[in-house]
C-alpha cells in the first residue's frame, strides 16, 4: 500500500530467487480491459484499465504498455498470428480527437509504417483495489507519437497488454511532516497517486505545485473558489485541483503564459512557498519535495530544494527498451551524496533502481 | 483408416554435449544475468539461458542515450556494460544453478588474453555449459576486427579452445561481413563446437531537429523483426556451406518473435533458437513459440523436432 517507508525493488524480500511467476509475484504480465478513455484536455487522456487482479504498487511506479494495434493484443491461445495494419483505424474514438498532431493518413508516404514497436512506459496516476482483488489503474498520458496516439483511440472493452508494476516508487523518510508535490506536464500523473499515498501515511500536510505551459495542457480538474460567480482565473490563488482537494491538499497552479493560476514556472511558486514557510517557522527540517516533470524542471526543483536544505525525490524519464532491468539502456549517473563531489559516479538503471531517486545522489 | 495414436512431438535438441529440453534460448544482452525475467516467465522451461556479456572487469558502458526504436526494431549501443566476472560468479551463478537449465555465458573481449582468462575461469564452473564468444559486438572500437577478419578469428578461437576443455565453445558471428560463411569456417576450423548468429547489424538513426545521431555512441546495432530475413539467409548460408558438413549445430537468432519465425530458422538449419529483442515486448515469448512449434510439428506429423532442422527444400542454383 502507498505510504510505507521502505519499498524494495519489486516489493518482495524473500531470499529465494524468483524464477517463475507465482500468484504472489510482486509484478507480472497482465491483460487489462479499457474501462474508460477520457480526454482531459488538449492532447491528454486518462485511460482507466480494469484487471481481475494486480499486485500492490507504490506511487512513482510505472507500467509498460504494449502500444501496438490493440486489435492484435495477445489472445488466450498465445498465437499472435501475423500483425497487419490499416490506417486510419476503424471509427474508434468518440469525442474529440487529438489535435495538433502529425497524424498518419493515406496521403502520408509513411502511411503503412508499423506502429510503435517497443512497449511504452507510463506512471501510475492512481491504483484502486477492491477487496476481491478487482483493480483499476489510471494512466494519464499526453499524445506525442504513435504509441500514445493509439492509446488515445482505445475504446472501452478493448484489451491492452501491460507489464508492471515496475521500478521503485517514492519513499517517505521518518519524521517528515510536510510534503510538496511538484508536477510539471506529463509529470503530474504520478503526483496525483502520491497525494493519495501521502494521505494514507502519517503525513497530514501536503501541497501540490502543478505547472504547465498553458491552461489547456493541464490534465487535472480545476475548481474555482467557492461562491465566486466568475472568478478571474489568471493569478487566482484560490483555484484548486480536485484531485488534490479530495485528499485535503491545496494546490498552486502555474502556467508559463499566465493563462491560469500564477504566471511563471512551478519552481518559482515552490521557492516562494518554502521561503514563506521558513520565515514563519524559522526552519524547514520536516519538509520534503517530490517532483516529476521535464528534466530541466526537475533540475530546477532540485536546486530550489537544495537552497532550502530539504530533501527532494525526483522521478526520472529515460528511453527504455525493456523496463525490467535487462537491457541496460536506461542509465543515469549516480553518486551517493555521502561520498562527496570527488567520488566516482556509477550508472544506475532508471527502470529498476529508479525511476525515483534522491536528487542529491544524481550527477546531472 | 487406422487411427494414429497422438504422441507429443519431441522438442529436445543438443548443442554439442549440452542436452536441451527444447531449442528456445534467450539472446545475450536481452535477458540480464539470471532471473530478471523470473516474475514474467517460467525460466525453468527454457532450453538454455544465455547471459549478458561478462567481461573480466566491470564495465560502465556507453553514455546515454543507448537505445532508439526504429521501424520494426531498435538500435542499441550499450557498450557491454556489465558487472564483471567476479560479481557474476559470486552473485549470479547460484541463481543460475537454481534455474536448472543449461547456461551459456557470453564472453566479450578486446585482446586475446581477455577472452582466454574469462573463458578459463568459466570452464571451471560446472553450471556453465557453454561459452559464447562475442567476437561481433560492433559497439566497442576494436570489437569488430576479431569477428570480421577470418585470420584473427582463427587465432582467437584456437587460443580459447585450449582452455575450454569442458564447456562447449560457441562462436557468435558478426553479420557485418561480406560472406559470413568465411568467418564461420575459420571458427569451426579453430575448434568451435557450435556457432551462433547473428549479432546486430551496425546501423544509425539521426535526430533531424538537432542534426545529431540519436545514440550517444553515434552508431548502434540493429535488432528485431527488421533484420529477420537477413539473419535467416545468413543462417541458411552457414548451414549449407559449413555447419552441415562439419556437423556443427547453429543457434539461430535475429528478429525471432513468433513460432512461425522459429520454424523458418529451423528449416534453414538452426538447431537452437534464441529470442532477443522480442523479450522486451514480452519475456514469455519463448514459451509461446514453444507451444506453436509443438502444434506445428503435430500438424505436420513429425515426431521429433530434429526431423525438420535444415530440411528446407532449397531450389537448385541455376547457372
Ligand atoms: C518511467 C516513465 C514514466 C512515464 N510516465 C508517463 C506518464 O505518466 N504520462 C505520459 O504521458 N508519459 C509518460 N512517460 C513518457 C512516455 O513513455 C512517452 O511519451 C511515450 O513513450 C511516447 O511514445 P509514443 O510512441 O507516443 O511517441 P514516439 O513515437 O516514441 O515519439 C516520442 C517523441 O520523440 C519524437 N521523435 C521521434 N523520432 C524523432 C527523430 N528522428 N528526431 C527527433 N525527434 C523524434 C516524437 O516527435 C515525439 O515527440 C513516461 C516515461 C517514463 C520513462
Ligand atoms: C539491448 C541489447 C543488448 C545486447 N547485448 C549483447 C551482448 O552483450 N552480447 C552479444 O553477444 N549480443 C548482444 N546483443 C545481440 C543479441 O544477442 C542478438 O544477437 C541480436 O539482438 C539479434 O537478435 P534479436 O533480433 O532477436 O534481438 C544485444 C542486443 C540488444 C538488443
Ligand atoms: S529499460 Fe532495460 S534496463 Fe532499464
Amino acid at each position: 500500500m502507498p505510504g510505507r517507508t521502505r519499498q524494495p525493488a519489486g516489493g518482495a524480500t524473500s531470499s529465494e530467487p524468483r524464477i517463475r511467476p507465482t500468484p504472489t509475484s510482486p509484478r507480472g504480465r497482465y491483460v487489462a480491459t479499457v474501462k474508460e478513455n477520457i480526454r482531459l484536455c488538449t492532447d491528454h487522456y486518462r485511460l482507466v484499465l480494469s484487471l481481475p487482479r494486480f499486485p500492490r504498487s507504490t506511487p512513482g511506479q510505472f507500467v509498460e504498455i504494449d502500444c501496438r494495434d490493440p486489435r492484435f493484443a495477445p489472445s488466450a491461445d498465445h498465437d499472435p498470428g501475423p500483425r497487419a495494419f490499416d490506417w486510419p483505424p476503424p471509427e474508434s474514438f468518440k469525442g474529440d480527437s487529438p489535435v495538433a498532431l502529425p497524424r498518419p493518413c493515406p496521403s502520408d508516404p509513411d502511411f503503412n509504417a508499423p506502429l510503435a514497436y517497443l512497449r511504452r512506459p507510463f506512471s501510475l496516476a492512481d491504483h484502486r483495489i477492491w477487496p476481491d482483488g478487482y483493480t483499476e489503474l489510471d494512466i494519464i498520458h499526453r499524445v506525442v507519437g504513435r504509441g500514445t496516439l493509439l492509446l488515445a483511440q482505445m475504446l472501452p472493452g478493448q484489451t491492452v497488454s501491460l507489464i508492471g508494476p515496475l521500478g521503485t516508487g517514492f519513499t517517505i523518510p521518518q519524521g517528515i511532516e510536510l510534503a510538496c508535490l511538484v508536477g510539471g506536464g506529463v509529470g503530474i500523473p504520478p503526483m496525483l497517486y502520491m497525494a493519495k499515498g501521502l494521505q494514507q501515511s502519517w503525513i497530514k500536510g501536503g501541497v501540490g505545485f502543478i505547472g504547465a505551459q498553458r491552461e489547456d495542457l493541464l490534465p487535472v480538474t480545476i475548481i474555482g473558489p467557492p461562491n465566486a460567480p466568475e472568478p478571474s482565473r489568471a493569478g487566482d490563488p484560490l483555484l484548486n485541483v480536485a484531485e488534490f482537494k479530495e485528499y485535503g491538499y491545496p494546490a498552486v497552479i502555474t502556467t508559463d503564459d499566465g493563462s491560469l493560476g500564477m504566471r511563471g514556472y512551478v519552481t518559482e511558486a515552490l521557492s516562494a512557498f518554502l521561503e514563506e514557510r521558513q520565515v514563519q517557522q524559522g526552519r524547514l527540517m520536516n519538509t520534503i519535495v517530490y517532483c516529476c516533470g521535464p528534466t530541466a524542471m526537475m533540475k530546477a526543483t532540485a536546486r530550489v530544494a537544495a537552497v532550502f536544505g530539504v530533501p527532494c525525490q525526483v522521478s526520472l524519464e529515460q528511453p527504455m527498451a525493456c523496463g525490467m532491468g535487462t537491457c541496460q539502456s536506461c542509465v543515469i549517473k549516480f553518486r551517493p551524496r555521502d561520498l562527496g563531489e570527488g567520488a566516482e559516479w556509477k550508472y544506475k538503471l532508471t527502470c529498476t533502481e529508479g525511476p525515483v531517486f534522491d536528487s542529491r545522489d544524481l550527477v546531472w | 483408416m487406422p487411427t494414429r495414436e497422438f504422441h507429443a512431438p519431441s522438442l529436445a535438441v543438443s548443442i554439442g554435449k549440452l542436452d536441451l529440453q527444447n531449442p528456445l534460448m534467450t539472446a545475450s544482452g536481452t535477458c540480464g544475468y539470471a532471473n530478471e525475467y523470473g516474475d514474467f516467465t517460467d525460466l525453468t522451461r527454457l532450453g538454455a539461458f544465455v547471459t549478458k556479456a561478462i567481461s573480466k572487469t566491470p564495465r560502465k558502458g556507453n553514455e546515454a542515450y543507448r537505445i532508439v526504436e526504429t521501424r520494426a526494431g531498435m538500435l542499441n549501443a550499450i557498450g557491454l556494460a556489465n558487472i564483471g566476472l567476479d560479481a557474476f560468479l559470486k552473485d549470479k551463478i547460484p541463481i543460475l544453478k537454481e534455474m536448472g537449465v543449461p547456461v551459456i555465458v557470453n564472453v566479450p573481449g578486446w585482446t586475446t588474453d581477455d577472452y582466454v582468462d574469462v573463458s578459463a575461469r568459466l570452464n571451471d564452473e560446472p553450471v556453465v555449459g557453454g561459452i559464447e564468444l562475442n567476437v561481433s559486438c560492433p559497439n566497442v572500437k576494436s570489437g569488430l576486427s576479431f569477428g570480421t577478419d577470418p585470420v584473427r578469428l582463427f587465432e582467437l578461437v584456437s587460443a580459447v579452445k585450449k582452455v575450454t576443455t569442458r564447456a562447449e565453445l560457441i562462436v557468435k558471428l558478426s553479420p557485418n561481413v561480406a560472406d559470413v560463411a568465411v568467418t564461420a569456417k575459420a571458427a569451426v576450423d579453430a575448434g568451435a563446437t557450435a556457432l551462433s548468429l547473428v549479432n546486430t547489424f551496425t546501423a544509425m538513426s539521426i535526430d533531424i531537429n538537432n542534426a545529431r545521431p540519436m545514440l550517444a555512441n553515434g552508431t548502434g546495432g540493429l535488432s528485431g523483426p527488421a533484420i529477420k530475413p537477413i539473419a535467416l539467409f545468413m543462417t541458411h548460408r552457414v548451414y549449407t556451406e559449413v555447419a552441415k558438413k562439419h556437423n556443427i549445430p547453429i543457434i539461430g537468432m535475429g528478429g525471432i518473435q513468433r513460432w512461425q519465425d522459429g520454424v523458418e530458422f529451423l528449416l534453414a538449419g538452426a538447431t537452437g533458437l534464441a529470442v532477443g529483442t522480442a523479450l522486451f515486448l514480452d519475456p514469455n515469448i519463448p514459451l509461446q513459440i514453444l507451444e506453436g512449434l509443438r502444434n506445428y510439428l503435430a500438424r505436420k506429423n513429425k515426431t521429433d523436432i530434429r526431423q525438420i532442422i535444415g530440411s528446407l527444400q532449397a531450389p537448385a542454383p541455376h547457372d
